[in-house]
């Protein structure tokens, strides 16, 4: 915490997809200070993460363009203004002060802002749990393999089909005692080269059909034993386990967001023809808003956004008009 | 609009689609699997997952008259009061923490067995 920063904005952007990156743009063009913050380490929300190659071709005025490409132009536009990007970070908590809506990130980071924008789409992702271990997390079950030199001399249990479970097999095979991978059904999703490493590899076990159903060991000294790996066909068997990995997928949910006193349905934020929430200075806009005949397109939500932007132009200067202008006004 | 799972998911539900859904939209019944329509996002990450090939996007379903009816079934399952349960089951917002059901509708219920 003590490296903690404080900053102050006139408008926070919470979420860097589309939505927040034309928003981010338009608080720009409204004269504006802007903080775009984003848990993912790269702007581009769903379009990066999801798609990044494939084409686009219902955006007005681009007949088609690549994801990738078309990320790269909101950006563009948006930095014409220079919004400051806090990448990696995510919203966790709001206070309210007379004149702010402050907001926490998961690093300590403090936002005082005139208003907030929720641009937040599905969410953020998070690892989908292993249920049999859920009380060893953090002790001998983890979600990633942050240091590989933790697993040095280990037993190491992988479970998961994708790629990161093959890509974790096949860089601790070399440091650990032994690696048994663990997948539910017969076939890996992830790359066959990697798999071909991996099932060569002298001290690596691959289990087919096979979860990991018990843990055993000292919970309280965090000292992980074995684990029970049962097949479909109800055959267990024990393997030596120091740690589990579990490489499970990720779902994504608004997570923290629900804490916020937000009036929600379901994964999504209720709002007003204005784009406000039941919060005060917090509005909404894209795939995390909702209201009665949405729909979920990149169109939409950038007219979403810049209606959100330009309505938080006025709360925070009544002066100011609702209308921007044109942005043909200033060649 | 959302993805939809047909009848060959049922009695096979080997949960490859569940794997890889990123909002965790897919509901175990008790042999088949079912989308929740208003959670899912139509990514289309479950329909190239399936090793039967249950999955279509309701576009595709309309049309198909092996499909069609699992659409209307499928919505069924989270907004009818399923059997031996007293309230529907709505948008329940994730699959793993709810569990498999355990039930399946009237329909699928009724399909001959598919192993
Ligand atoms: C496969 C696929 C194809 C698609 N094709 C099209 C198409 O052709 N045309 C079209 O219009 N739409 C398409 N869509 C839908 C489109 O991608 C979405 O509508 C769009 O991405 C929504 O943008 P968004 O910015 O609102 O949300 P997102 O793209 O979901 O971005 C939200 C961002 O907020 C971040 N975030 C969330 N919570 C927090 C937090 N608490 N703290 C920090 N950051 C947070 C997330 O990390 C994410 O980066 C497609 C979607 C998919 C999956
Ligand atoms: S289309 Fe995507 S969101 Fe919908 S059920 Fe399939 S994996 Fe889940
Ligand atoms: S992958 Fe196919 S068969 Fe398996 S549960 Fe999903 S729809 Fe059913």
């Amino acid at each position: 915490m003590s490296k903690a920063q404080k900053l102050a904005t006139d408008v926070l952007i919470l979420g860097a997809g589309p939505t927040g990156l034309y928003g981010a743009y338009y608080a720009g063009f409204r004269g504006l200070s802007t903080i775009v913050v984003d848990v993912l380490p790269q702007v581009g929300g769903q379009v990066m993460a999801l798609y990044p190659e494939k084409q686009i071709r219902d955006v007005a005025g681009l007949p088609s363009i690549r994801g990738r490409d078309f990320i790269a132009a909101l950006k563009e536009q948006a930095d014409a203004f220079s919004p400051t990007y806090l990448l990696g970070r995510q919203a966790v908590t709001v206070e309210h002060s007379s004149d702010a809506a402050v907001v926490t990130l998961d690093d300590g980071t403090r936002i005082e802002a005139g208003a907030v924008v929720i641009t937040a789409g599905i969410g953020t992702p998070k690892p989908r749990p292993l249920q049999a271990g859920s009380q060893w997390l953090d002790r001998g079950l983890s979600y990633f393999v942050v240091d590989p030199e933790v697993h040095r001399d280990q037993d190491v249990v992988i479970v998961g089909g994708g790629d990161s479970a093959l890509d974790w097999a096949d860089a601790l095979s070399t440091l650990a005692t032994s690696v048994t991978l663990v997948h539910r059904r017969s076939g890996f999703r992830g790359h066959a080269a990697t798999l071909a490493r991996v099932e060569s590899s002298p001290n690596t076990t691959v289990l087919t059909e096979c979860e990991v159903t018990a843990f055993d060991g000292d919970l309280a000294n965090g000292q992980l034993q074995k684990v029970t790996v049962t097949h479909t066909s109800g055959e267990e068997r024990l393997v030596a386990a120091d740690h589990v990995i579990a490489a499970l997928g990720f779902i994504s949910d608004i997570g923290p967001l629900r804490t916020w006193g937000l009036q929600l349905a379901g994964r999504s934020i209720q709002v007003d023809r204005s784009m406000r929430t039941n919060v005060p200075r917090v509005y909404a806009a894209g795939d995390v808003a909702d209201f009665d005949g949405k729909v979920r397109l990149m169109s939409v939500g950038f007219g979403e956004v810049a209606t959100a932007v330009n309505h938080v132009a006025v709360e925070l200067d009544p002066d100011l008009n609702l209308f921007p202008g044109h942005s043909t006004d200033e060649s | 609009m959302a993805y939809v799972i047909g009848p060959d998911c049922t009695d096979i539900l080997d949960r490859s689609c569940i794997d890889v859904c990123p909002v965790d939209c897919i509901y175990v019944g008790e042999r088949k699997s079912y989308i929740n329509g208003n959670e899912c996002i139509d990514c289309g990450a479950c329909e190239v997952e399936c090793p039967v090939e249950a999955i279509v996007v309701d576009r595709v379903a309309k049309k198909n008259p092996k499909f069609s009816p699992y659409l209307t079934d499928q919505e069924s399952f989270f907004h009818d009061i399923l059997p031996g349960r007293d309230a529907p089951l709505g948008d329940p917002n994730g699959a793993t923490a709810l569990g498999p059901v355990g039930v399946d509708t009237p329909l699928v219920a009724a399909l001959p067995s598919n192993q």
